[in-house]
């Protein structure tokens, strides 16, 4: 019973930091980007370059932030900013960049799968029942990125011109932000957050070329569901990534790994606007 | 060009690629009619995609379920049963069903009324996804990841296969090409370009998105049918989500909306990889994704019109070209025996009683009853917010309001959706003028009477029959000579004629009118004033206009209402209203709490009971 609570805990901590990169750009820019896989291929491999250099593990996740992002102010600046107005088609050359991405990884590295150092090891004994130590700290990890997104966009000013870019952009460039700006510094951000959720999970899963496509689709029904809410977000990776634990240890893991895209299509189906509130 | 000879053109094209198909496996070695026999398949599913997403605009991820459905029917009867002809019917038909099937559960979920463009696309990810999923956790039913093998299939030669597949595209294309020129096909590109007028001219647009997706799914499925039966192997890779986004990166290199630069996208695409793919095959991938990347940012037509117009500029260096006229459309006055309209019901055109409208816990509408009668025609006034174009929308769309009763001609309204409601005799005119941008004017109109008109699958209408009024609106204002004119290049006075002559080629019984007159000229005020004068008197319509000017109502109104925050203040001849001092404060806002003292009663005593 405990182990099962904090396999809920934990997976809707690894699913709410793989989601909030992609949530944010698809909350100010109204596109999906679909070169978040592709990022976090990259941020895997940034941490796995990380360890093989003997450096702390703990120095992947900005090692990752950092890949992500330079790679994604190019993306912003040469092919989604054109796209603004055809957000199908930002959808699709997204997805392209995302095979670019796979294809020079592979190139690059190989196809084979490889392993990168965890920076935690070992279990923790936690209400009688002992688990990994790793899971654990990525519970704390999702909160500090929610905690840190939410200051950023509450608490500062350039979170405040962003709110104003989600609400109303034309009205927001009729009283001078620079939403142009804007959209460039979230979708940087973004990427960088993509980096680092595949610095995050390369400890629970291999590294290879395609790591990061099995999360994109998951992540991606996850930010619809949620709308532009960071809280909705937390909310729907509790409800739908415990009904993925609770679908892959009772009935069968196959099913389980269909449980989110399943679950969202049909809340999408019967309430539009999801869990947002509006 | 006459119909016959367009219609004999496209014939004649088409019996030329069959030769080319039938001189293939002669003039080409061996491997590559064994590759291209596949790709030929892939072709006809890339097909299908254009017509889903090229024309109607639903970006799909999914065709790829629709041709493994075909072709895992084929490998699990021919493996589990044994191969007879009886068997490979019943295979063609179980995968053909299993597909249509597929496609209606998809279609339920995808394109139901208010759905979006992203969600439908959505669901087509979600589709394959699950697809795989379950052939996976097929155990040795399905063959889980290695997929069916070793079934024993039709005895044919490799080029009677390339000959079967390469008949198949040919004649699935001709057909395609034949169905998006004709009269039927238009309505496609009219959904895509502004479902929601396509839905206030009566189109049941979840309907026809519907039948083009189950269409589609057949065709694929087809194709999957014939390739399991060439390639005598099915992997859950035919149905994946990589498979599906590949159709999408081949109709999208040759052209969306072209139809034959996608069949030629998959032919080539597919072709080179099966010949670069063994010597690069990341350096391949690699090439593929760049170039998809750069065909979406800067040529989102697609390659084939870049390679068509190349040589049709050069030509044009040498010899000047003579722009073909466009098909000319005749219009007609249609007889009014032959009208369609409903029936003028029982007692009043439209009743309104008690109906309520809320966004939240924010009140527009309260109590709003009136009726209005044939050939009334009543103006609604009153300041902005005041909830006129949202009474509009009310009567035009049954799901909008919060309570309340609406009649049109006698019939309630119910919660039904606007394209029924226009089928009761409503006829809805939007504020800013609401037309199909890049479809011409015959076009426009044309589109408008196919509620009336059930258009051809396979031919263009020579000649165009319109109610009186709305060939009335055309002569007036001059936009009979200009229907080969694209939408939108007409001027904003004639984009609004334009609009009011589809309405009026509904045959409405209750006309709503959103600001007719906005942005007009003076003479093109008076026009559209006499216009409607016309209309309310001689055709017996029950005219809602919504106006803010107020010399314009009193001059062409029978009666007016006044709106004033969400509640009917005033409901009475011109005359009341012209000398009422309540109107004037309205529209001075000289204070809430005079109105209040004056007239509006307190809420309680103003809802019916």
């Amino acid at each position: 019973m405990i182990g099962q609570t904090l396999d809920i805990v934990t997976t809707a901590a690894i699913l709410y930091a793989v989601a909030t990169g992609l949530l944010l750009v698809f909350g100010v820019m109204k596109i999906i980007n679909f070169a978040h896989g592709g990022l976090m291929t990259l941020g895997g491999y940034a941490a796995l370059l990380t360890t093989q250099a003997g450096l702390n593990p703990w120095l992947a996740i900005p090692a990752a932030a950092l890949f992500g992002g330079v790679v994604g102010m190019a993306i912003e600046r040469f092919v989604v900013r054109p796209l603004y107005n055809r957000p199908l088609d930002a959808i699709l050359a997204t997805w392209g960049l995302s095979i670019i991405i796979g294809q020079l990884i592979t190139i690059a590295f190989g196809r084979g799968v490889q392993f990168a150092e965890s920076p935690l090891n070992g279990t923790l004994d936690l209400w009688g029942e002992s688990y990994s130590a790793y899971r654990l700290a990525l519970v704390g990890i999702a909160a500090v990125l929610g905690i840190g997104l939410t200051a950023l966009l509450q608490g500062t000013r350039l979170g405040l011109e962003t709110r104003a870019v989600i609400m109303n952009e034309d009205l927001a460039r009729g009283l001078g932000i620079n939403s142009g700006l804007v959209r460039f510094l979230t979708f940087t951000l973004g990427s960088a957050l993509a980096g680092v959720a595949g610095a995050l999970i390369t400890p629970l899963s291999s590294v290879d070329p395609s790591m990061g496509v099995p999360w994109l689709v998951n992540a991606f029904m996850l930010v619809l569901v949620s709308g532009a809410s960071l809280v909705s977000l937390l909310f729907a990776c509790l409800v739908l990534g415990g009904a993925q634990v609770l679908v892959a240890t009772h009935f069968s893991p196959v099913l389980g790994g269909l449980t989110i895209a399943v679950l969202a299509a049909i809340i999408l189906r019967i309430r539009p606007q999801g869990f947002a509130r509006d | 060009m006459t119909e016959a000879r367009r219609l004999s053109l496209i014939l004649a094209v088409s019996f030329a690629a069959l030769a080319a198909i039938f001189a293939g496996p002669y003039l080409l070695d061996t491997y590559s009619v064994n590759v291209l026999t596949r790709s030929l398949l892939y072709a006809a599913v890339a097909l299908t995609v254009d017509l889903l997403w090229g024309f109607l605009g639903i970006l799909t991820f999914g065709q790829s379920v629709f041709f493994a459905c075909g072709a895992y029917a084929a490998g699990l009867v021919f493996t589990h049963m044994d191969f007879s002809t009886s068997n490979a019917f019943l295979a063609l038909g179980l995968g053909v069903g299993g597909a249509l099937l597929v496609a209606a559960i998809v279609g339920w979920l995808a394109f139901w009324h208010g759905a979006s463009a992203l969600y439908a696309s959505v669901i087509t990810l979600v589709l394959p996804i699950v697809a795989t999923q379950l052939l996976y956790s097929g155990g040795t039913f399905t063959g889980s990841s290695s997929g069916l093998s070793g079934f024993m299939s039709f005895d044919l030669s490799m080029e009677a296969w390339f000959w079967l597949s390469g008949s198949f595209l040919v004649g699935v294309t001709t057909l395609a090409y034949i169905f998006v020129k004709s009269d039927a096909g238009r309505l496609l590109v009219a959904v895509r370009e502004n479902e929601q007028r396509c839905k206030y001219l009566g189109l049941d647009t979840s309907r026809l998105k519907i039948l083009v997706y189950l269409a589609c799914a057949a065709i694929a499925a087809i194709a999957g049918y014939i390739y399991a039966g060439y390639a005598m192997v099915v992997a859950p890779e035919l149905a994946g989500f990589v498979f599906g986004t590949e159709l999408v990166i081949w109709t999208a290199l040759g052209g969306r909306g072209t139809l034959l630069g996608p069949v030629f996208g998959a032919l080539i695409v597919d072709y080179e990889s099966a010949q670069l793919a063994g010597d690069y095959p990341f350096v391949w991938q690699l090439i593929i994704g760049t170039l998809f990347v750069l065909v979406i940012v800067a040529f989102p037509r697609g390659l084939l019109p870049v390679v068509f117009d190349l040589p049709r500029k050069l030509l044009g260096l040498f010899r000047p070209r003579v722009p073909t006229p466009a098909a000319s459309v005749t219009l007609s006055t249609l007889d009014p025996a032959d009208t369609q309209g409903v029936e003028p019901g029982e007692g009043p055109a439209l009743t309104v009683a008690g109906v309520v409208k809320r966004f939240g816990s924010l009140t527009v509408l309260e109590g709003i009853d009136f009726e209005a009668r044939a050939g009334e025609l009543v103006s609604l006034v009153g300041p902005n917010g005041a909830g006129k174009t949202t009474l509009m929308r009310c009567i035009a769309d049954g799901a909008e309001r919060t309570a309340g009763r609406i009649a049109v001609n006698g019939y309630d309204i119910g919660r039904k959706p606007p394209e029924a409601c226009v089928a009761l005799g409503v006829g809805r005119k939007f504020q800013m003028a609401n037309v199909f941008e890049t479809l011409t004017v015959a076009q426009c109109l044309q589109i408008a009477r196919v509620r009336h008109a059930r258009p051809s699958l396979w031919r263009r209408a020579q000649d165009l029959p319109l109610p009186e009024a709305a060939m009335h609106v055309l002569a007036t204002t001059g936009l009979d000579k200009q229907l080969s004119t694209p939408a939108h290049l007409l001027s904003h006075g004639m984009k609004q004629a334009l609009e009011l002559s589809m309405v009026l080629a509904l045959e409405p019984r209750v006309l709503l009118l959103d600001e007719p007159t906005a942005g007009l000229t003076k003479t093109e005020r008076m026009q559209i004033g006499a216009i409607l004068i016309d209309l309310a008197k001689k055709q017996g319509l029950c005219v809602l206009l919504v106006e803010h000017d107020l010399d314009f109502v009193r001059e062409i109104s029978s009666r007016v209402i006044v709106l004033h925050q969400g509640r009917i203040v005033l409901d009475g001849s011109v005359e009341e209203v012209v000398a009422s001092e309540l109107v004037k404060q309205v529209y001075a806002g000289s204070g809430h709490a005079g109105i209040d003292h004056e007239t509006a009663p307190s809420p309680h005593t103003e809802l019916p009971a």
